[in-house]
Protein backbone atom coordinates (compact mmCIF):
# COMPACT_ATOMS: atom_id res chain seq x y z
CA UNK A 1 0.00 0.00 0.00
CA UNK A 2 0.85 3.64 -0.53
CA UNK A 3 1.27 5.35 2.59
CA UNK A 4 -1.27 7.76 0.90
CA UNK A 5 -4.16 5.03 1.29
CA UNK A 6 -4.26 6.84 4.19
CA UNK A 7 -6.28 9.64 3.61
CA UNK A 8 -9.16 6.88 2.17
CA UNK A 9 -9.22 4.33 5.02
CA UNK A 10 -10.30 4.17 8.62
CA UNK A 11 -10.64 1.98 11.52
CA UNK A 12 -14.02 -0.80 10.05
CA UNK A 13 -15.19 -0.81 13.45
CA UNK A 14 -15.17 3.26 14.56
CA UNK A 15 -14.57 4.52 11.49
CA UNK A 16 -11.58 6.52 13.59
CA UNK A 17 -7.91 7.52 12.47
CA UNK A 18 -5.30 4.42 11.43
CA UNK A 19 -1.77 4.97 12.81
CA UNK A 20 0.91 3.57 10.38
CA UNK A 21 3.93 1.87 11.73
CA UNK A 22 6.35 0.45 9.26
CA UNK A 23 8.16 -2.87 9.53
CA UNK A 24 9.35 -2.81 5.61
CA UNK A 25 8.91 -0.70 2.29
CA UNK A 26 9.76 0.08 -0.58
CA UNK A 27 10.47 3.82 -2.07
CA UNK A 28 6.91 4.01 -3.14
CA UNK A 29 4.79 1.89 -0.82
CA UNK A 30 4.87 -0.27 2.65
CA UNK A 31 5.08 -3.92 2.16
CA UNK A 32 4.96 -4.91 5.99
CA UNK A 33 3.84 -3.54 8.74
CA UNK A 34 0.55 -2.39 10.89
CA UNK A 35 -2.20 -0.13 11.10
CA UNK A 36 -3.46 0.80 14.67
CA UNK A 37 -6.97 2.71 15.54
CA UNK A 38 -6.25 5.70 17.44
CA UNK A 39 -9.09 5.40 19.13
CA UNK A 40 -10.46 1.00 19.60
CA UNK A 41 -6.04 0.48 19.50
CA UNK A 42 -7.38 -2.72 16.91
CA UNK A 43 -4.51 -3.46 14.94
CA UNK A 44 -4.82 -4.57 11.39
CA UNK A 45 -1.89 -6.27 9.71
CA UNK A 46 -0.08 -5.12 6.54
CA UNK A 47 1.17 -8.17 4.52
CA UNK A 48 2.38 -8.41 1.44
CA UNK A 49 1.71 -4.83 0.90
CA UNK A 50 -1.75 -5.46 1.42
CA UNK A 51 -3.99 -4.01 4.56
CA UNK A 52 -6.03 -6.37 5.79
CA UNK A 53 -8.90 -4.44 7.51
CA UNK A 54 -11.15 -7.10 7.78
CA UNK A 55 -12.74 -6.82 11.75
CA UNK A 56 -11.20 -9.32 13.84
CA UNK A 57 -14.00 -11.80 13.75
CA UNK A 58 -13.97 -11.86 10.20
CA UNK A 59 -10.08 -12.10 9.85
CA UNK A 60 -9.69 -15.42 12.22
CA UNK A 61 -12.37 -17.67 9.87
CA UNK A 62 -11.56 -16.72 6.11
CA UNK A 63 -8.69 -17.74 4.39
CA UNK B 1 -25.92 -17.75 -17.52
CA UNK B 2 -28.82 -18.06 -14.67
CA UNK B 3 -26.45 -21.15 -12.67
CA UNK B 4 -23.74 -21.03 -10.02
CA UNK B 5 -22.11 -24.04 -11.23
CA UNK B 6 -21.65 -22.75 -14.90
CA UNK B 7 -20.62 -19.33 -13.84
CA UNK B 8 -17.86 -21.19 -11.55
CA UNK B 9 -16.40 -23.04 -14.38
CA UNK B 10 -13.38 -24.22 -13.30
CA UNK B 11 -12.28 -21.47 -11.45
CA UNK B 12 -12.13 -21.99 -7.83
CA UNK B 13 -11.06 -19.08 -6.15
CA UNK B 14 -11.43 -15.71 -7.88
CA UNK B 15 -13.96 -14.20 -10.25
CA UNK B 16 -12.50 -13.47 -13.75
CA UNK B 17 -13.63 -10.72 -15.65
CA UNK B 18 -16.85 -11.33 -18.09
CA UNK B 19 -19.57 -9.11 -19.95
CA UNK B 20 -20.91 -7.55 -16.55
CA UNK B 21 -17.25 -6.53 -16.30
CA UNK B 22 -17.14 -5.05 -19.20
CA UNK B 23 -19.86 -3.31 -18.96
CA UNK B 24 -19.40 -1.52 -15.83
CA UNK B 25 -15.36 -0.98 -17.12
CA UNK B 26 -17.17 0.88 -19.95
CA UNK B 27 -19.40 2.90 -17.67
CA UNK B 28 -16.80 3.78 -15.52
CA UNK B 29 -14.58 5.06 -18.09
CA UNK B 30 -17.11 7.68 -19.49
CA UNK B 31 -18.85 8.48 -15.94
CA UNK B 32 -15.66 8.35 -13.04
CA UNK B 33 -13.97 11.04 -12.37
CA UNK B 34 -11.40 12.12 -9.61
CA UNK B 35 -11.12 9.19 -6.68
CA UNK B 36 -12.12 6.19 -7.37
CA UNK B 37 -13.30 3.17 -5.23
CA UNK B 38 -14.04 -0.37 -6.85
CA UNK B 39 -15.78 -2.60 -4.10
CA UNK B 40 -15.45 -6.30 -4.65
CA UNK B 41 -12.34 -5.82 -7.47
CA UNK B 42 -11.91 -9.68 -7.43
CA UNK B 43 -9.22 -9.83 -10.33
CA UNK B 44 -8.58 -6.23 -10.19
CA UNK B 45 -9.56 -5.64 -14.30
CA UNK B 46 -12.15 -3.23 -13.66
CA UNK B 47 -9.94 -0.89 -11.44
CA UNK B 48 -6.90 -1.49 -13.64
CA UNK B 49 -8.89 -0.43 -16.61
CA UNK B 50 -10.42 2.86 -15.13
CA UNK B 51 -7.08 3.52 -13.54
CA UNK B 52 -4.94 3.29 -16.82
CA UNK B 53 -7.59 4.81 -19.23
CA UNK B 54 -10.11 6.98 -17.75
CA UNK B 55 -9.35 10.50 -18.51
CA UNK B 56 -10.59 11.96 -15.59
CA UNK B 57 -9.72 9.74 -12.69
CA UNK B 58 -6.98 10.10 -10.14
CA UNK B 59 -6.61 7.42 -8.12
CA UNK B 60 -8.30 4.02 -7.76
CA UNK B 61 -8.58 2.07 -4.60
CA UNK B 62 -10.26 -1.33 -4.82
CA UNK B 63 -10.91 -3.90 -2.05
CA UNK B 64 -12.01 -7.20 -1.99
CA UNK B 65 -12.84 -9.79 1.13
CA UNK B 66 -11.12 -12.65 -0.57
CA UNK B 67 -7.47 -12.70 -0.19
CA UNK B 68 -6.78 -14.43 -3.05
CA UNK B 69 -8.72 -11.57 -5.05
CA UNK B 70 -6.75 -9.11 -3.17
CA UNK B 71 -3.51 -10.90 -4.54
CA UNK B 72 -4.40 -10.83 -8.05
CA UNK B 73 -5.68 -7.46 -8.10
CA UNK B 74 -2.40 -6.61 -6.50
CA UNK B 75 -0.32 -8.17 -8.66
CA UNK B 76 -1.80 -6.47 -11.64
CA UNK B 77 -0.83 -3.28 -9.95
CA UNK B 78 -3.71 -1.61 -8.34
CA UNK B 79 -3.96 -0.54 -4.80
CA UNK B 80 -5.96 -3.01 -2.95
CA UNK B 81 -7.42 -3.43 0.61
CA UNK B 82 -8.49 -6.98 1.99
CA UNK B 83 -12.35 -5.26 3.63
CA UNK B 84 -15.92 -6.07 3.92
CA UNK B 85 -18.08 -4.08 1.53
CA UNK B 86 -17.46 -0.04 2.61
CA UNK B 87 -16.41 -0.78 6.33
CA UNK B 88 -12.84 0.51 6.01
CA UNK B 89 -13.67 3.46 4.21
CA UNK B 90 -13.95 7.10 5.23
CA UNK B 91 -16.87 9.27 5.06
CA UNK B 92 -16.66 11.69 1.87
CA UNK B 93 -13.22 10.06 0.62
CA UNK B 94 -14.66 9.37 -3.05
CA UNK B 95 -16.31 10.97 -5.92
CA UNK B 96 -17.11 7.57 -7.38
CA UNK B 97 -17.08 3.88 -5.59
CA UNK B 98 -17.66 1.62 -8.58
CA UNK B 99 -19.36 -2.07 -7.46
CA UNK B 100 -20.11 -5.28 -9.36
CA UNK B 101 -21.97 -7.20 -6.75
CA UNK B 102 -22.50 -11.47 -6.14
CA UNK B 103 -25.71 -11.48 -7.39
CA UNK B 104 -26.75 -14.96 -8.13
CA UNK B 105 -30.12 -15.89 -6.13
CA UNK B 106 -28.90 -19.29 -4.53
CA UNK B 107 -30.88 -21.54 -2.58
CA UNK B 108 -29.21 -21.83 1.30
CA UNK B 109 -28.93 -25.46 1.25
CA UNK B 110 -27.58 -25.97 -2.54
CA UNK B 111 -24.04 -23.14 -1.78
CA UNK B 112 -20.72 -24.53 -2.10
CA UNK B 113 -19.35 -22.83 0.59
CA UNK B 114 -16.18 -21.27 -1.17
CA UNK B 115 -14.38 -18.18 -2.24
CA UNK B 116 -16.62 -18.19 -5.60
CA UNK B 117 -19.36 -18.40 -4.12
CA UNK B 118 -18.48 -15.58 -2.19
CA UNK B 119 -17.74 -14.13 -5.82
CA UNK B 120 -20.85 -14.60 -7.21
CA UNK B 121 -23.74 -15.73 -4.83
CA UNK B 122 -26.43 -12.55 -3.53
CA UNK B 123 -28.03 -15.41 -1.63
CA UNK B 124 -31.57 -16.06 -1.38
CA UNK B 125 -32.73 -13.15 -2.49
CA UNK B 126 -29.53 -12.12 -4.41
CA UNK B 127 -29.61 -8.51 -2.63
CA UNK B 128 -28.06 -9.89 0.61
CA UNK B 129 -24.55 -7.41 -0.91
CA UNK B 130 -26.52 -5.17 -2.55
CA UNK B 131 -28.22 -3.89 0.65
CA UNK B 132 -25.66 -3.23 3.14
CA UNK B 133 -23.66 -1.22 0.38
CA UNK B 134 -26.96 1.01 -1.14
CA UNK B 135 -27.47 1.64 2.97
CA UNK B 136 -23.90 2.80 3.43
CA UNK B 137 -22.89 3.73 -0.03
CA UNK B 138 -23.83 7.37 0.53
CA UNK B 139 -21.63 7.93 3.69
CA UNK B 140 -18.25 7.46 1.68
CA UNK B 141 -19.23 9.72 -1.18
CA UNK B 142 -17.71 13.18 -1.87
CA UNK B 143 -20.48 16.10 -2.40
CA UNK B 144 -20.86 15.82 -6.06
CA UNK B 145 -19.67 11.82 -5.75
CA UNK B 146 -21.57 9.44 -7.87
CA UNK B 147 -22.28 5.32 -7.80
CA UNK B 148 -22.11 2.83 -10.47
CA UNK B 149 -23.62 -0.12 -9.80
CA UNK B 150 -24.07 -3.20 -12.03
CA UNK B 151 -27.63 -4.61 -11.50
CA UNK B 152 -29.15 -7.93 -13.02
CA UNK B 153 -32.94 -8.43 -13.63
CA UNK B 154 -32.02 -12.01 -11.62
CA UNK B 155 -31.32 -10.14 -8.74
CA UNK B 156 -35.21 -7.86 -8.93
CA UNK B 157 -34.33 -5.08 -11.26
CA UNK B 158 -37.08 -3.07 -8.93
CA UNK B 159 -36.07 -3.62 -5.65
CA UNK B 160 -32.72 -2.94 -5.75
CA UNK B 161 -33.81 1.27 -7.56
CA UNK B 162 -36.38 1.05 -4.21
CA UNK B 163 -33.55 0.78 -1.64
CA UNK B 164 -31.11 2.90 -3.58
CA UNK B 165 -34.58 5.66 -3.65
CA UNK B 166 -34.77 5.20 -0.04
CA UNK B 167 -31.10 5.47 0.61
CA UNK B 168 -31.29 9.16 -1.13
CA UNK B 169 -30.15 8.46 -4.57
CA UNK B 170 -31.50 9.25 -8.10
CA UNK B 171 -31.08 6.23 -10.93
CA UNK B 172 -30.19 6.71 -14.07
CA UNK B 173 -29.34 3.73 -16.23
CA UNK B 174 -26.05 4.72 -18.49
CA UNK B 175 -25.50 1.15 -19.94
CA UNK B 176 -27.90 -1.98 -20.38
CA UNK B 177 -27.16 -5.24 -22.41
CA UNK B 178 -29.15 -8.50 -23.06
CA UNK B 179 -28.83 -11.78 -22.80
CA UNK B 180 -30.76 -15.14 -22.69
CA UNK B 181 -31.32 -15.30 -19.14
CA UNK B 182 -31.04 -11.82 -17.64
CA UNK B 183 -30.69 -8.88 -18.68
CA UNK B 184 -27.31 -6.30 -17.15
CA UNK B 185 -27.75 -2.57 -16.31
CA UNK B 186 -25.79 -0.23 -14.89
CA UNK B 187 -27.75 2.34 -12.48
CA UNK B 188 -25.94 5.14 -11.70
CA UNK B 189 -26.84 6.55 -8.41
CA UNK B 190 -26.54 10.37 -7.12
CA UNK B 191 -27.73 11.76 -4.41
CA UNK B 192 -31.15 13.23 -5.08
CA UNK B 193 -31.42 17.12 -4.91
CA UNK B 194 -33.71 18.38 -2.85
CA UNK B 195 -35.63 20.30 -5.64
CA UNK B 196 -36.63 16.54 -7.30
CA UNK B 197 -40.20 15.30 -6.27
CA UNK B 198 -40.98 13.09 -3.57
CA UNK B 199 -39.99 13.18 0.15
CA UNK B 200 -39.50 17.29 0.66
Amino acid sequence: MKESLLDVVCCPLDKHDLELDVEDRTDEEILEGTLTCSDCGEVYPIEDGIPNLLPPDMREESD
Amino acid sequence: MTDLAERRGAETTVYQPAEDSGLLAEAALEEATGRVLEVGTGSGWVAKRVDEEAGEVDEVVASDVNPHACRQARERGVEVVRGDLLDPFRAGAFDAVLFNPPYLPTDPENEWDDWMETALSGGETGRELIEPFLDDVERVLAPEGIVLLLVSSLAGYEEIRGRAADAGFDDEVVREESFPFETLSILRLSRRSPSSSGDY
